[in-house]
């Protein structure tokens, strides 16, 4: 076969999926194949909901998975640190090139080495506003990573996350459930995330020190959440400011 | 207001046309830092926006910009088959009913809640257009992460061929068949046309 054909076939496979189960079972079938022997796909389908829905298949061996649910999977693992930061596919072997490990990454990883994690390639997927997530795939230590294959690692990945959110159950789509904050509270959620008082924030935009307090409890108001820091956080999650506005203009 | 543009066909509102080429501008020369030509130090305007591209625009109730696509003929020159061919691992997909949707533009002054509505509807636009012209298939280029997203709309969308990386983007092409069940499709994946702006109007010139 070659390599548009393999595509296609698992592709396929995946697009043709209507369950949960038939994705697990479709991503088993194709994992082999693209050269790996283990896939895992996590999908957090609404992720600025607290306990909202998301997904994890894999078919990692049990002393694996046990290691990173001890280890907190997907809050603090470095891979999924790292598929925040690029759209593209990366092997494992680059992370240290991708983010800043903390000595507690390092010993994270070295532990996976000696539990025979080997290396990975995982396929970051967002859908901005909405879902967040990535499939991997991986190898015991010491079996080669199949580079030729990365390519259709890449779509397969790609499909495999749009599949889990078409399946799904529990979808959400109203773009209108998200806040839609004043300017002035933008302004001042702008300035806030930019690290500035109450009191400065006032100076810069020429009003009282009272009314930024009032905008700024109101867009936390908006949020649903009582601190300003998360209330930044939200705001960036869902578009109202970008990392742009806060370090480059 | 959609509008829907074909220079052949008749002249144009001028200032829709140069609002979108500014719009263009701002997002794909200053913000993305795509090396294409600019006009005057302020419209993007390539060797593609010929007499025979169309455009569909979405303006405000003042005429302002919100959105835009182009749509280029595949039986003339046109993106994937003039500069990217590679990207697709068979012959490029070209014929009378298939047209290649570029400069997928929404403008930078949208916040994230508007931004989305704009989208959909400029979405569903394109599939109406396509069903009402007898269009069967858009042919696109994208980098992943918009790859990702246009796959998110729910409608019938396949890879033409595997990603690479051209001039440090990964890139892939794809092709998206349009049927009569795509509206459906796309509304199941919650993309809907939606009124951001009162007074969505219709105006076709051909």
């Amino acid at each position: 076969m070659g390599m548009r054909t393999t595509a296609e076939a698992f592709i396929g496979q995946i697009t043709s999926v209507s369950t949960v189960d038939d994705l697990e079972t479709a991503l088993h079938t194709i994992c082999e194949p693209l050269g790996f022997e283990y896939f895992a796909l996590s999908h957090h389908i609404d992720v600025a909901r607290a306990g909202g829905a998301s997904i994890r298949l894999h078919n990692y061996p049990e002393r694996w998975a046990d290691y990173h649910d001890a280890n907190g999977f997907g809050v603090t693992d470095p891979v999924h640190r790292a598929s925040h930061v690029t759209s593209v596919g990366f092997t494992w072997s680059r992370l240290p090139e991708m983010i800043p490990l903390t000595p507690h990454d390092r010993a994270f990883m070295e532990l996976g080495r000696q539990h025979g994690i080997g290396d990975g390639f995982t396929v970051p997927a967002h859908v901005p506003g909405e879902a967040r997530g990535s499939c991997s795939f991986a190898n015991g230590a010491g079996r080669r990573m199949p580079h030729e294959m990365l390519p259709i690692a890449q779509l397969v990945g790609a499909f495999a996350f749009e599949g889990a959110r078409r399946v799904w159950p529990a979808r959400q789509f109203d773009p209108r459930a998200s806040p839609c904050l004043t300017d002035r509270q933008r302004d001042c959620m702008l300035w806030v995330a930019r690290g500035k008082s109450d009191w400065e924030i006032s100076r810069l935009l020429g009003i009282s020190e009272e009314t930024v307090t009032r905008h700024v409890k109101q867009a936390c108001e908006r949020y649903g959440v009582n601190k300003r820091t998360l209330a930044v956080i939200r705001t960036l999650f869902d578009g109202t400011l970008t990392f742009g506005d806060i370090f480059w203009r | 207001m959609l509008h829907i543009l074909h220079p052949a066909v008749e002249t144009f509102p001028d200032a829709v046309m140069r609002a979108m080429f500014a719009a263009r501008k701002s997002v794909f020369v200053d913000l993305l830092k795509w090396d294409v030509p600019v006009l005057q130090d302020r419209y993007e305007i390539d060797q593609f926006d010929d007499h025979y591209a169309q455009y569909l625009v979405l303006t405000d109730s003042t005429g302002a910009h919100l959105a835009s696509a182009r749509l280029l003929p595949t039986v003339r020159p046109h993106i994937l088959g003039t500069l990217y061919p590679e990207l697709c691992d068979h012959a490029v997909p070209t014929g009378p009913d298939i047209f290649e949707i570029t400069r997928f533009c929404l403008d930078r002054r949208l916040r994230a809640a508007e931004r989305r509505i704009v989208r959909d509807t400029l979405v569903t636009a394109l599939a109406d257009h396509a069903l009402r012209h007898g269009i069967a298939s858009y042919t696109a280029i994208a980098e992943l992460a918009w790859f990702q997203q246009i796959l998110a709309f729910g409608w019938d969308c396949l890879p033409l061929g595997l990603p690479r990386v051209i001039d440090g983007a990964q890139l892939a092409a794809l092709r998206i068949t349009i049927s009569q069940q795509t509206p459906a499709l796309l509304a199941a994946a919650g993309i809907l046309r939606r009124d951001a702006h009162a007074g969505h109007t219709r105006r076709e010139a051909a």
